[in-house]
């Protein structure tokens, strides 16, 4: 009896191995060998035709002097500062009001609405934008015409076409942080929301007080994984300026693609990369560290 | 307290009319993207009572070009790694969590880990791999990269709570495996699967940096990449670059109506990897 639970148990472990097979095959093939691959080719000089030749930290050194580095580096930041308090914060206040104040009907319909930009592609918002943003004709400058602006050159001045980039990728994520959240603040114990109301609290000292708190882990969350998506913003960017005008739009991952798959240099590109994950790397590193005081 | 809450006040009137402006700023991109794909302009001076509105955009899109072929691709590209996607995660958590798999927890982490890794990371070396072994310019290269770590955690998640009592039932009445997989775990895991896929769908649909390097022959192109190709052409019909992305839009966009509960649930499950 015992012996044939043994082999029943290693059976079906055998059987585990099975099933998880396929896709630590997957992974391995396309994400854990990839990665190592991408810190080896980050040492070497590789043009995709010729065989890949070790030349030590050249590339490292090639890019921390290239200006267009540390432009795409500082906008990837600015970036990054932009769009992740602006999203997060829209996201909140849409969210607690829709949640405390519209309720119904009208509040899903708000909701339903607001999260339609998150199904677009990054491609088809910034076609759409593109195309309202145009200088001459576009219907931004046609609607601010009516109040006697001149047309605007939205996409070839530096920080208008920075700040475009940004007003996509908000208007495209909002919804989606604001779903998250509303799910959080149904999530808070109505008690706690009585007490305070019980006690005079305003409206805005229950927001600070009971609200804010209680979403706290949420707002880690969304606070991260905004950062971390926009630390990767390479789609709008693309469609919308091609990094322009100049270097001003210019992003790390929009960085990678064109130094290896314009330029043929791969192993500068996979310096870039290696970069680019460094940040990924010590970001979730602070919000594990984070988490663990709180 | 309840005619405190219900007390229509000065600040929610005005934080009411806020949140519908941003409701409409929301749409309205897309409602000038569904008007302007009835057109054929080629500038944007124009006087909208003398444009004239039709389908040619459309027609020109599904029956024209690569166009047609690129929104065939992309719908063959979708719905295979959607069964792909599901079929290999589901798998894969289930021996996770259900068979007693020496240092399984470890590997699970190993997994985990990936989720982190930026995809521009991977992009070179992938593209390299992919050229090796001869799946550039295909639908391979495209769909099954996409069963990744994040499934199988989303599924692990849910299969947690299915009670081992089903599974050992089926054993001690002589199941085989593979029936106790296909006949009980899927069903039971179904929600999960469902949410899956809708992530898969929206995740694949739109992707675009790897396809833009994956699949460099015209014939090969997904919609997304079509799409972004056709508005860097100099001579832009804008309407047919709207029409385009109408096209690219309303596909997930009719999932979202159908199955918009899913729908954001699964979204905001994917939030935790994001």
């Amino acid at each position: 009896m015992k012996k044939r639970g043994l082999t029943g148990r290693k059976q079906q472990a055998f059987y585990g191995i099975l099933y998880i097979l396929p896709s630590f095959v997957i992974i391995l093939m396309f994400s854990i060998i990839p990665i190592i691959l991408a810190v080896y080719f980050s040492f070497t000089k590789y043009d995709m035709y010729s065989p890949a030749e070790f030349i030590g930290l050249q590339n490292y050194v090639g890019v921390f002097k290239s200006a267009t580095f540390y432009s795409a580096l500082w906008n990837t930041l600015k970036y990054v500062i932009v769009t992740v308090p602006v999203q997060t914060l829209l996201a909140l206040l849409i969210a607690v009001f829709i949640a405390d104040k519209i309720r119904g009907l009208y509040g899903a319909l708000l909701k339903s609405t607001i999260f339609i930009p998150v199904i677009v592609s990054n491609i088809a918002a910034a076609a759409v934008w593109k195309v309202m943003l145009k200088t001459k004709g576009g219907i931004i400058n046609s609607f601010l015409g009516v109040f006697g602006i001149s047309d605007v050159n939205w996409l070839g001045t530096k920080a208008l076409a920075f700040l475009c980039i940004c007003l996509v990728t908000i208007w495209k994520n909002v919804g989606y942080y604001m779903v998250i959240y509303y799910a959080g603040v149904m999530g808070i114990p109505k008690e706690q929301q009585e007490a305070a109301l019980m006690d005079g609290a305003s409206p805005a000292q229950r927001f600070w007080h009971v609200t804010v708190p209680n979403l706290r882990p949420i707002t880690y969350m969304i606070v991260t994984l905004g950062i971390i998506s926009s630390f990767q913003i390479f789609d709008i960017v693309f469609q919308l300026t091609g990094g322009g005008p100049g270097t001003s739009t210019i992003t790390l991952a929009y960085m990678v693609y064109t130094y290896a798959f314009s330029n043929q240099k791969l192993g500068y590109a996979s310096a870039i990369a290696v970069i680019l994950l460094l940040f990924v790397l010590a970001i979730h590193w602070l919000q594990d560290r984070v988490f663990k005081e709180r | 307290m309840e005619t405190a809450r219900k007390k229509i006040s000065p600040m929610g009137i005005i934080g009411t009319v806020l949140v519908t402006l941003f409701a409409l700023i929301c749409v309205a991109p897309l409602i000038y993207m569904l008007l302007m794909s009835f057109t054929q302009l080629r500038s944007l001076y124009i006087r909208w009572d003398e444009v004239t509105f039709n389908l040619r955009n459309y027609y020109t899109i599904i029956f024209k070009n690569d166009f047609g072929r690129s929104l065939l691709n992309s719908i063959i590209v979708t719905v295979l790694a959607c069964i792909w996607t599901d079929l290999v995660c589901a798998m894969a958590a289930y021996g996770f969590e259900k068979k007693p798999v020496p240092g399984k927890e470890k590997l699970f982490k190993i997994f985990l880990a990936t989720m982190m890794v930026p995809s521009q990371v991977t992009l070179i070396p992938l593209f390299l791999t992919m050229r090796k072994i001869g799946w550039l310019n295909s639908y391979a290269a495209l769909f099954v990269p996409m069963a990744g770590a994040f499934g199988v955690f989303m599924i692990r998640q849910f299969m947690k709570g299915v009670d081992d009592v089903y599974i050992e039932a089926a054993q001690m009445d002589g199941c085989p495996e593979y029936k106790i997989f296909f006949k009980i775990i899927l069903p039971l895991i179904q929600p999960a699967l469902v949410s899956l896929t809708i992530f898969t769908f929206v995740a694949c649909w739109n992707s675009f940096l790897w396809p833009l390097v994956a699949n460099t022959e015209n014939s090969m192109y997904t919609f997304t990449v079509a799409l972004s190709l056709l508005n860097s052409q100099h001579d832009t019909n804008y309407g047919l670059s709207m029409a385009a992305a109408t096209v690219s839009f309303a596909i997930p966009f009719a999932l979202y109506v159908t199955m918009q509960k899913q729908f954001i649930e699964g979204i905001a499950l994917g939030g935790v990897k994001g």
